[in-house]
């Protein structure tokens, strides 16, 4: 710049210097230019004049370039931030958010194209009747947007998410500076289904909870990066890279989740919220070898499409997020972790001291009035005293070591926000009233979803494996981004451990055993009961009338596909854990295994003698069965039955404080364990839930029966063809290839016929034929 | 006197570098107006090169005509100075009435069938041309008041009144200061210069506070960024412009704030945009050539056959580096102004071929430089200022 200067300044001033002496040519003839002559002068001056013009119009450039080299340079930064901000600002419309599939490609979360109305204000000529005009389309507030379009900002919006006869009429308008914008919007096509795994998407499509949240680096896309460069009346700018939608669109998400599965779980778990009247409850389906979480349900639940309009309590994800005291659950890993130490014995008999066992401050009670028991009794009864010896035998720091090793006290890492890793105090800390305490789930706690992956533990042979939510991930162009395999996190216990506790669980199902609601016609079921009185925090210790009934476990017991937790909130009909949640397991476990075409344990005979599947049936088995007995006499076990049996049931409620003195502790005193006999429903006859019309279709007795043809045996070598009906073309070919076989497809829209039909057997790599049609 | 300019003159090579200087910026001017225009264009008239294909007709056109121009005798003008001030004036009556086309709340535009003709560039060369034929007549009687003085005063403040009807502040002031420069070189005496400064200026403050536009104008440039939104939108947006190129630019065609955030971003305001996609380095560079043009201008003047010549050179020579100025001044902030193109650069048919028409004047002017005093007392290589019209 300062060469600029001289170019301009300097020579001018030499020529006007060197205009006079070298090159000043006398006149030949004529008068002589003399200064002092009146011409002379007059020359002389003018010479002047115009270097002084020179000087000023030199004084002007080198004023503007260093105005420029102000501004641009010194200033650049400051003015060029100011600049960025007012095209980088309006970011509006971010790309199109992704797809969230089920395991077998069916989607749970989508995007849809809505129409939204903005303005210009800047190119609105008359804002008053523009406004009328809009008021009259739509619904909106014709004063407050009268005034919205008299400012001199570039962009206001009408009216977001309009209707298509709305947005067409606002077109028929043609006002001026009125425009439309294409925007997404999220849709999720099965409303309540998986909602909480799922959460939500808000108005400006940013995840808000569950996966949309976790995974909302996949599903947002880059929009607001290129999409936010935008000209001054807010269009996005028409490069070409820009154009290609597919480049800010976002990835889609393939979750583990079975959308059947799924379903199940969400009906039974709906169904047992009326039936017991329950405050709250939650499902958490894993698969075991895997780790892969097939569901989690919660009641109550809420539809994303409308979440604004559902409270917190409702979109509470607590099979995650909520922890609670286990009970009788937690005896599972007790005893693993006494047998896995060797300090107790398959075959050793525990004495369970006739119910009532007094240690030095601390008095334990049991619904039963046992001796002797073997550790599968001790399971299959569910004895607090047989679980607190054995932990006492154990040890506190190993019951602790195992119950950490489990997963207990720490996240699981499933990517769901919110999650609680549970607590459970340093062991240091117990004493010998804390260490049977916990031997039977008080003075702990953990989330259901921590529990069904502890549980799947056992179900895999003893490795505890990471949980599993999101599969794989596709780019916007629909290829595999990024897939994530079933990962072990540690072996927790040793193979034939967890053989042999699997084995013992069984046991629990079977006659004489708390849970025996839970079991199955076909399938052994590896189970355990648990019914925990609440904590009472407005005044301390246990609630004597709000409980928590669970069930935990996994199916066949031999092979396991699936393990599950079952945990009903503060039931009202009953509280059971074998009453209330048992049934529900049993529910969920036969049709999922049905849907998935498990093939059934020992043939699909476990069991010969009848079995009952609603209340009433249920209870006069029970009042024939020997093997249920003893009412409730735990010091801590007040049911909230009606008075015919309350005398029996409530004996000693002022041994209340006795009976719960670890819960003095406020770290642990969420939850009570409680005995688990359905005694007193019983006794009183009242009805555990009215007969559910789907029972009937349930109960099969022969395994050959044509309407459950996912079961009907195929050739080995052979695989079963997947039923596609209502599929689309692409979901098709992802549940043909699941199974290794070939698709032939025919039409558009979804699957109305295949050849060969569903459930029949054929040779690997069978070309499916499939017609499709487009069903409106 | 046709006698003596035959001995006394010579026909001379016409000064390339202008030429070629002048030619330069032209191009350069189209490649801008293009990059500025692009998007604009493609939006409003839907072909991106509407500006683009405009400006280069523009640009043949008036290079022909300043090709032209360069091989007419100046002197010809002589005898056209009243019809072409008659004219000038004619137009902007005729705006000022109301039949020109109005643009953004000023009328500024004549139709005459197919293209749009700005008078108020007609004047300031009429104005020019008029000056320097009366200056150059009057010689000596420059220095009186009545002939030499009150007559040129009175022509200026015709044309910036008309002007200021449109209202085209900007065109206005250049009238005004060239009309002051060239009584000034010319000898006009320093009392009534200063006179008609300290007339002048009450007028003019009158002229802004009296008018609410002027007003806001003046008090967005004392702070625009206050009304940023409002009146100080255009030039806030400029700084914008100037600061987001830095030193080096952000590169030819890749400029944000043609994106419609700048208005006029191809016509007065063009220099942001040469500022902002060419840096510093490209605003210093064009500043460079500018000072080239000027200088071989006054050079021209300074070595002219004739006073009417080195009057005209003058005249257009620092028209040109004012309005140079005066734009950028405006662009940047500096300047509380506007209606003033970059003479070359900015779109616009009427200024492109006025302005390359007026160099062709220059070197013509160039071509017919005097080689040896053959008469008088004229001083070699000075100005002469005592042959008048050598007609």
């Amino acid at each position: 710049m300062t060469r600029a200067r001289r170019e301009k300044t300097a020579p001018n001033r030499a020529s006007a210097a060197a205009a006079l002496p070298p090159n000043v040519r006398r006149p030949a003839a004529g008068e002589a230019p003399d200064p002092r002559s009146v011409p002379g002068r007059r020359i002389l001056w003018i010479k002047l004049r115009i270097g002084f013009l020179l000087v000023l119009l030199g004084v002007g450039l080198v004023l503007i370039v260093n105005r420029a080299w102000a501004l641009q340079v010194r200033q650049g930064d400051e003015l060029r931030q100011m600049a960025e901000q007012q095209y980088l600002r309006e970011v509006r419309l971010p790309g199109r958010r992704g797809i969230i599939y089920d395991r077998n490609g069916r989607e749970l979360a989508v995007s849809v194209d809505v129409e939204s109305v903005y303005a210009n204000p800047r190119e609105v000529t008359d804002p008053a009747r523009t406004a009328a005009a809009l008021a009259g389309a739509l619904q909106v507030d014709e004063p407050a947007l009268a005034k919205k379009l008299q400012s001199r900002r570039f962009f206001v919006w009408v009216d977001r998410r309009v209707q298509p006869d709305e947005a067409a009429a606002v077109r028929a308008l043609r006002l001026r500076g009125v425009h439309i914008q294409r925007e997404s919007r999220r849709f999720y096509p099965n409303r309540d289904l998986a909602s909480h795994v799922l959460g939500f998407a808000g108005l400006d499509a940013a995840g808000l909870e569950g996966v949309e949240l976790t995974q909302d680096e996949v599903l947002r896309g880059h929009g607001e990066v290129i999409a936010g460069l935008r000209d001054a009346r807010g269009n996005l700018v028409f490069a070409e890279e820009l154009i290609d939608g597919r480049r800010v669109a976002g990835g889609d998400v393939i979750l583990s989740i079975d959308k059947t599965i799924q379903h199940i779980a969400e009906e039974e778990l709906a169904a047992a919220m009326t039936t017991y009247e329950a405050r709250a409850g939650s499902v958490v389906v894993i698969e075991p070898a895997t780790g892969e979480v097939l569901a989690i349900a919660n009641a109550p639940s809420f539809n994303p499409n409308e979440f604004g309009q559902a409270g917190a309590f409702q979109r509470r994800n607590r099979a995650v997020c909520d922890r609670f005291e286990p009970g009788s659950t937690i005896k599972i890993f007790t005893l693993a972790a006494a047998l896995a130490s060797g300090t107790l014995r398959p075959s050793e008999l525990v004495y369970c001291e006739k119910g009532l066992f007094e240690m030095a401050d601390y008095v334990i009670h049991d619904a039963h009035r046992d001796g002797w028991l073997t550790p599968t009794q001790v399971l299959a009864r569910s004895s607090n005293i047989g679980a607190a010896k054995i932990a006492l035998a154990l040890g506190r720091t190993r019951l602790y070591q195992f119950f950490r090793r489990f997963g207990f006290g720490e996240v699981t890492g499933v990517p769901l926000p919110g999650e609680t890793p549970g607590s459970i105090n340093d062991y240091r800390r117990w004493r010998d009233a804390d260490t049977a305490s916990a031997a039977f789930g008080q003075g702990i706690s953990m989330s259901s979803f921590q529990l069904t992956m502890a549980v799947a533990a056992v179900a895999n042979g003893g490795k505890l494996m990471r949980p599993l939510l999101v599969k794989r991930i596709l780019d916007s162009r629909g290829e595999t981004a990024e897939e994530l395999l079933p990962r072990v996190r540690r072996r927790v216990i040793p193979e034939t451990t967890a053989r042999l506790i699997a084995d013992m669980l069984t046991a629990v199902t079977e006659d004489g055993g708390t849970g025996i609601e839970g079991g199955l016609d076909d399938y052994l079921v590896a189970g355990k009961t648990g019914t925990a009185q609440k904590a009472d925090f407005e005044h301390g210790g246990y609630s004597e009338d709000r409980w928590l009934a669970s069930f935990v476990g996994f199916v066949p017991a031999d092979r396991p596909r699936l393990a599950m937790t079952v945990v009903i909130d503060e039931p009202i009909v009953s509280h059971y854990g074998g009453i209330v949640a048992a049934p529900v397991f049993r529910r969920i476990a036969d049709r999922s295994l049905r849907y998935l075409g498990v093939v059934p344990s020992f043939g699909g005979v476990v069991r010969r003698r009848p079995r009952h599947r609603d209340g009433v049936t249920t209870l006069a088995l029970a009042a024939e069965g020997d093997s249920i007995q003893a009412a409730a006499l735990g010091l801590h076990s007040p049911p909230p039955v009606p008075a015919a049996v309350g005398g029996q049931a409530n004996q000693a409620p002022g041994a209340e404080g006795a009976a719960t003195s670890p819960a003095a502790d406020a770290t642990r005193t969420e939850v009570s364990s409680a005995p688990e006999s359905p005694q007193a429903e019983v006794e009183t006859g009242a009805p555990s839930g009215p007969p559910r019309p789907e029972d009937e279709v349930i109960v099969w007795e022969s395994p050959r029966r044509p309407s459950a043809p996912a079961l009907q045996p195929i050739p080995r070598g052979q695989v079963r063809v997947p039923d596609l009906s209502g599929m689309t073309l692409r979901q098709a070919l992802l549940a043909v290839r699941r199974k290794g076989l070939g698709l032939q497809p025919e039409g558009t829209g979804v699957v109305v016929q295949q050849v060969p039909e569903a459930t029949s057997g054929v040779p690997p790599r069978t070309p499916v034929r499939v017609r499709l049609e487009t069903i409106d | 006197m046709s006698e003596a300019r035959a001995t006394s003159q010579g026909v001379h090579e016409p000064d390339r570098l202008l030429a070629a200087c002048v030619v330069a910026l032209v191009g350069f001017g189209i490649v801008m107006v293009y990059s500025a225009s692009a998007v604009f264009a493609a939006k409003e008239f839907g072909a991106s090169t509407y500006f683009l294909a405009r400006q280069s007709a523009f640009a043949v056109f008036g290079i022909v005509a300043m090709a032209a121009a360069s091989r007419i005798d100046y002197h010809l003008y002589l005898k056209l100075t009243y019809p072409m001030l008659f004219v000038a004036a004619g137009g902007l009556v005729l705006c000022a009435t109301g039949l020109g086309t109005r643009v953004g709340g000023a009328s500024r535009w004549l139709r005459l069938g197919p293209i749009g003709i700005q008078p108020s560039e007609i004047a300031k060369l009429a104005v020019i041309m008029y000056l320097s034929y009366s200056l150059a007549k009057k010689a000596e009687k420059v220095k009186t008041f009545t002939v030499g003085f009150l007559p040129h005063v009175l022509c200026a403040a015709l044309f910036v009144a008309l002007l200021l009807l449109q209202p085209d502040f900007g065109t206005a002031i250049v009238i005004a200061l060239t009309t002051f420069t060239l009584l000034f070189v010319a000898g006009a005496r320093m009392g009534y210069l200063v006179g008609i400064v300290l007339v002048a200026l009450p007028l003019a403050y009158k002229a802004v506070v009296g008018s609410a536009y002027r007003m806001r104008r003046i008090m967005a440039f004392l702070n625009p960024w206050e009304y940023r939104y409002d009146v100080g939108y255009q030039i806030s947006e400029s700084l914008m412009s100037f600061g987001s190129g830095g030193l080096w630019g952000v590169g030819l065609g890749d400029g944000k704030q043609k994106l419609f955030f700048l208005p006029e971003a191809h016509n007065d305001f063009i220099s942001a945009i040469i500022g902002e996609e060419l840096g510093f380095v490209g605003i210093a560079a064009m500043l460079g050539v500018y000072a080239i043009i000027v200088y071989r201008g006054i050079r021209i003047a300074w070595h002219a056959a004739d006073a009417y010549g080195t009057y005209v050179a003058f005249g257009v020579s620092t028209l040109l580096g004012m309005q140079v100025l005066v734009n950028l001044g405006v662009a940047m902030g500096s300047l509380p102004t506007k209606g003033l193109t970059l003479p070359f650069v900015s779109y616009g048919g009427s200024s492109l071929v006025l302005m390359l028409y007026a160099v062709g004047i220059l070197i013509n002017i160039s071509r017919t430089r005097r080689t040896a005093p053959t008469y008088g007392w004229s001083l070699g290589s000075g100005p002469n200022l005592d042959d008048g019209v050598t007609t």
